[in-house]
């Protein structure tokens, strides 16, 4: 290079301030999240007498903990830019078809669980194939599998009594810590693939911007039915967390999860466009929700208000996101 | 008569036609890259100058045509392909993703795993190893980017300009593919991102650079490619061609006289 090339470099060295409002923003919005859970968790407690024991606390933690593992599976698919709408119906054959091998087919505890792990992964795999090969958008071929998935559902578990499990089996979900330690097992895993390995890397790449990751030399059609197949894993994996709890399977279980899903991940300040967000946001975002219902239901306000309240909150959580980002 | 392949060239692309639907972006065109040149493709808009860099690239399936490096006839059917043969490209407005660091963005597709068993099971990355090969990049090359751990977004024109460049020398091994490289960008960055093309050659790249400023063509480039309305109007030296003639090819206006 010519000797003056330092001279000019100083052209792009220089700093500007839409440098420093992107990362303040990142920084900002974990912290905000964070602080709102504090926040509203702070509020019920003055409100509520009863709501002031470590008991509810632990509810909370309790009653988040499996749409929180199936969450984490959402957020990854989010990230990296897609969408999964049947992992609610996903949760339902899941949890019909451990039910089954554990009662009419007396599998082993292990075995049940691994089987459950696999239908989940390979339901999800089935989305992520269809879409990638057939071109046709994630909305539809998941809303297709929603419908689908939930007949499977209800073709296996139709008049069967899928209940009274092993005891070894029922450990998973009873109580507050095996379930409690599962959901914080499962962000760490996933957290950990997110951030540290290659095919976490490429969600945000894929999800930020798809076109740049292909010729970039990224195998996106890989790489996008392996986040629908951990998408499917975790949802099989909640709902192996929730029959154990419930000690009994049944088809209609699930509904409506994928959008409690995906209520807890935008709560959180994932992007739903892809590129940005985390595990650990999407569990803040969670247990907010979680919070507002228990602390409302122990104020005795009905689950209809609750349903409410929630829409609110995404739509602020949202707007709060928008309206901060810095203008460019 | 398809055209055949020459001595004296690292790369050519021969008798290349893309039709979208059933419009003709490029009728037959060919591209000979000599070794260590710095070849400057120029036209108009929709003169099929982007859409030749993609069709040999693997970005786009092209209709026909035949690639060769060295003399050998080579298959490119994905960007993966390009880039294993040693030919890298920095697509305009397609280079960066805003949402990755300076690192993620140099790396991505060719990540750094960690050397032991783990991180090859798991695709382990070993961000400490590629931020250390970027810093002593930035330093080869005098780039002043410190905050590598910065979203491409956070970013100027010029910066992210370099750090596409940038990655042309840590992974170009034979050719380098430059669309626009200093499109949107002031005086001064339009200078450096010129000084780090050069620098390129200098890394003993052969270099191909589309660009629409006549300037940079006279003063960098060895030789001039001309596209008008998808076909090859034109291959000169740059020393036979000032500004004047070059407009006149690129518009087609000497033709328009004659006619």
């Amino acid at each position: 290079m010519s000797d003056n090339s330092a001279a000019d470099s100083g052209a792009i060295s220089g700093s500007n301030s839409a440098t420093r409002d992107v990362v303040m923003h990142q920084v900002r919005q974990m912290a905000q999240v964070f602080l709102a859970l504090i926040a509203i968790y702070a509020v019920f407690y003055l409100l509520s007498e009863p709501f002031r024991s470590w008991n509810t606390l632990f509810t909370i933690m309790t009653q988040a903990s499996i749409l929180a593992i199936l969450a984490c599976g959402t957020t990854v698919v989010l990230i990296s830019g897609g969408l999964d709408l049947s992992v609610g119906s996903i949760f339902a054959v899941v949890g019909v078809v451990v039910g089954i091998l554990l009662v009419n087919f007396q599998f082993p505890v292990w075995l049940a669980i691994i089987s459950g792990l696999a239908t989940g992964a390979f339901l999800g795999f089935v989305n992520g194939s269809i879409q990638v090969f057939s071109g046709v958008p994630a909305f539809i071929v998941t809303l297709g599998g929603l419908t689908a998935y939930k007949g499977i559902a209800e073709l296996l578990g139709s008049g069967q009594d899928l209940s009274r499990f092993p005891e070894s089996f029922q450990m998973l979900g009873s109580g507050y810590y095996a379930p409690i330690s599962i959901m914080f097992a499962s962000a760490l895993l996933i957290g950990l693939f997110l951030r540290l390995t290659k095919l976490g890397n490429h969600a945000y790449a894929i999800g930020g911007n798809e076109e740049v990751a292909r010729l970039s030399g990224v195998n996106v059609a890989k790489s996008r039915i392996i986040y629908y197949t951990i998408g499917g894993l975790m949802a099989a994996m909640a709902a192996i967390v929730e029959v154990s709890k419930l000690n009994f399977a049944q088809s209609s279980r699930g509904q409506s999860y994928e959008l409690f899903a995906i209520a807890a991940v935008v709560i959180g300040g994932t992007s739903l466009f892809g590129g940005r967000g985390g595990v650990g946001k999407t569990i803040v975002g969670m247990l907010i929700m979680q919070t507002i219902i228990v602390g409302l239901a122990y104020l005795g306000v009905g689950t209809s208000v609750q349903r409410i309240a929630i829409g609110v909150i995404i739509i602020l959580a949202v707007f709060l996101d928008v309206w901060q980002r810095p203008k460019r | 008569m398809p055209e055949q392949t020459e001595p004296g060239y690292i790369f050519e692309a021969l008798s290349i036609t893309k039709t979208f639907g059933g419009v003709c972006a490029l009728d037959d065109v060919s591209l000979r890259l000599k070794s260590g040149e710095v070849l400057a493709v120029v036209g108009d808009n929709g003169a099929g100058k982007s859409t030749l860099i993609k069709s040999i690239t693997g970005a786009l399936n092209r209709d026909s045509g035949d690639l060769y490096f060295d003399g050998q006839k080579i298959e490119i059917n994905s960007p993966k392909d390009a880039k294993q043969i040693g030919i890298e490209t920095v697509y305009q407005d397609l280079a960066l993703v805003n949402e990755l660091n300076v690192t993620k963005n140099i790396f991505l597709g060719r990540e750094v795993v960690r050397d032991n068993w783990l991180g090859r099971l798991f695709g382990i990355l070993d961000f400490r190893k590629m931020d250390s090969e970027v810093r002593s990049l930035f330093s080869k090359l005098n780039i002043r980017i410190t905050d590598i751990y910065r979203e491409a977004e956070a970013f100027s024109g010029g910066q992210r300009q370099a750090v596409a460049l940038s990655k042309t020398v840590m992974f170009g091994k034979r050719v380098a593919i430059l669309d626009e490289p200093t499109a949107a960008l002031g005086v001064r960055e339009s200078q450096m991102a010129m000084d780090l093309v050069m620098s390129l050659k200098n890394h003993g790249l052969s270099v191909i650079m589309i660009t629409h400023n006549m300037q940079h063509v006279l003063e960098y480039c060895d030789r001039v490619m001309v596209l008008r309305l998808g076909r090859l109007a034109a291959v000169k030296d740059v020393a036979e061609v000032d500004g004047d003639s070059l407009v006149s090819l690129i518009t087609g206006a000497n033709e328009a006289k004659a006619a």
